[in-house]
């Protein structure tokens, strides 16, 4: 299976911010974004979906993580 | 601390009643608050501020507090004119502040300098590498003998981050092109999937970037053999139904001198600028070790 073009790879790029544009809007609801998901599905190879999906998960994690949202345990009895 | 030093500087020297017409720097914290004193009631602070300024403001905001001392002194005779005194603070508080942007650029230097020194010692990219160009020729690390390399490692199917840093150095590329007296830079990119990349994929691959960016991909022992000289860690992922797969890599763009020795190096973190600059510093630099 070839590499993705420059121009297949920018029309993924491109797919993949309209889909992530849209779950910026909808809060993370995927339910409101499926028809961006299935143009992102399409022109993707699947492991760069996998890839994308891992890195969103990573960067709305890293937000929240540099927000204060997580806080160590205070204490460490019962872990 | 500095603060209250001067302090007693000033009232011990005001006290022995030393001359104010030697030019010794000492006695420049004399007669300097002199000239702010009359000054103050003319012109705005703003206006003085000279590249020494602040040590200068200090002093005024310091010698200001002594007024009544001053004041007695006011029957003394004149001395050297007040446009003089203007003159010689000013020289004074500029040649400070020379000094202080000196010692600075110095300081920079001498770090970059350890870095480089440091970079050589970890003596990355020793040893040959023989690979394929993806024109299908054969290279070794003799035939960049003479040329600055920026060299990245990668993979064609990489989703976004080989592309991304491959423009980046496309963009250094060009931009140290355009300037003339400079040598031109080889861009290389070396895949670090060689069961995928072929020749005609990688000869695919370079030219969406740059046409004098070279491919280089070769067997896997070829590929394992360089990526161990220059430190590279790779490792391809699990194949999925379409066997395909990402590689996991270490980022990093390197520079090689025209002496085919390792440089530097640049992460992701850098922007396209800031590696321009750096290579144009090492140009600057370069002093060849073989003829």
């Amino acid at each position: 299976m070839a590499a993705p073009s420059m121009k297949e790879r920018q029309a993924c790029w491109g797919a993949r911010d309209e889909y992530w544009k849209c779950l910026d809007e909808n809060t993370e609801d995927a339910s409101q974004c499926k028809k961006l998901r299935s143009s992102f599905e399409s022109s993707c190879p699947q492991q760069w979906i996998k890839y994308f999906d891992k890195r969103r998960d990573y960067l709305k994690f890293k937000e929240k993580f540099e927000a204060g949202q997580f806080q160590p345990s205070k204490t460490t009895a019962k872990s | 601390m500095k603060r209250v030093g001067l302090c007693q500087v000033e009232t011990s020297l005001l006290s022995r009643g030393e001359s104010t017409r030697s030019i010794r720097p000492m006695l420049l914290l004399i007669w300097a608050p002199k000239a702010w004193h009359r000054l103050s009631p003319l012109k705005p602070p703003a206006l003085l501020w000279t590249p020494g300024g602040e040590a200068v403001h200090v002093r005024y905001r310091l010698l200001s507090r002594q007024g009544p001392g001053e004041r007695g002194r006011q029957t003394q005779p004149q001395g050297p004119g007040f446009r003089t005194r203007l003159l010689i603070t000013g020289l004074f508080g500029a040649g400070l502040g020379g000094a202080w942007l000196a010692a600075r650029a110095e300081k920079e230097r001498r770090r970059q300098q350890q870095r480089t020194e440091a970079l050589r010692q970890a003596a990355v990219g020793q040893g040959d590498f023989s690979l394929l160009d993806h024109r299908g020729q054969a290279r070794c690390k003799a035939d960049f003998r003479g040329q600055w390399v920026l060299m990245y490692f990668g993979f064609t199917h990489c989703p976004d981050i080989c592309p991304d840093e491959l423009e980046k150095l496309v963009q250094v590329v060009q931009e140290l092109e355009a300037e003339p007296g400079l040598p031109p830079v080889q861009p290389v990119f070396i895949t670090v999937d060689p069961e995928r990349d072929t020749v005609a994929a990688m000869a695919r691959y370079v030219q969406d970037f740059h046409p004098r960016l070279l491919g280089l991909t070769g067997s896997a022992e070829q590929v394992a053999q360089v990526s161990r000289s220059y430190r590279v860690y790779y490792s391809a992922g699990p194949k999925d139904e379409d066997q395909d797969y990402v590689v996991d890599h270490s980022i990093a763009i390197y520079l090689l001198s025209p002496d085919g020795l390792f440089t530097d190096y640049y992460s992701r973190a850098r922007s396209a600028q800031q590696i321009a600059d750096s290579v144009r510093r090492h140009m600057a630099a370069f002093r060849s070790v073989l003829h």
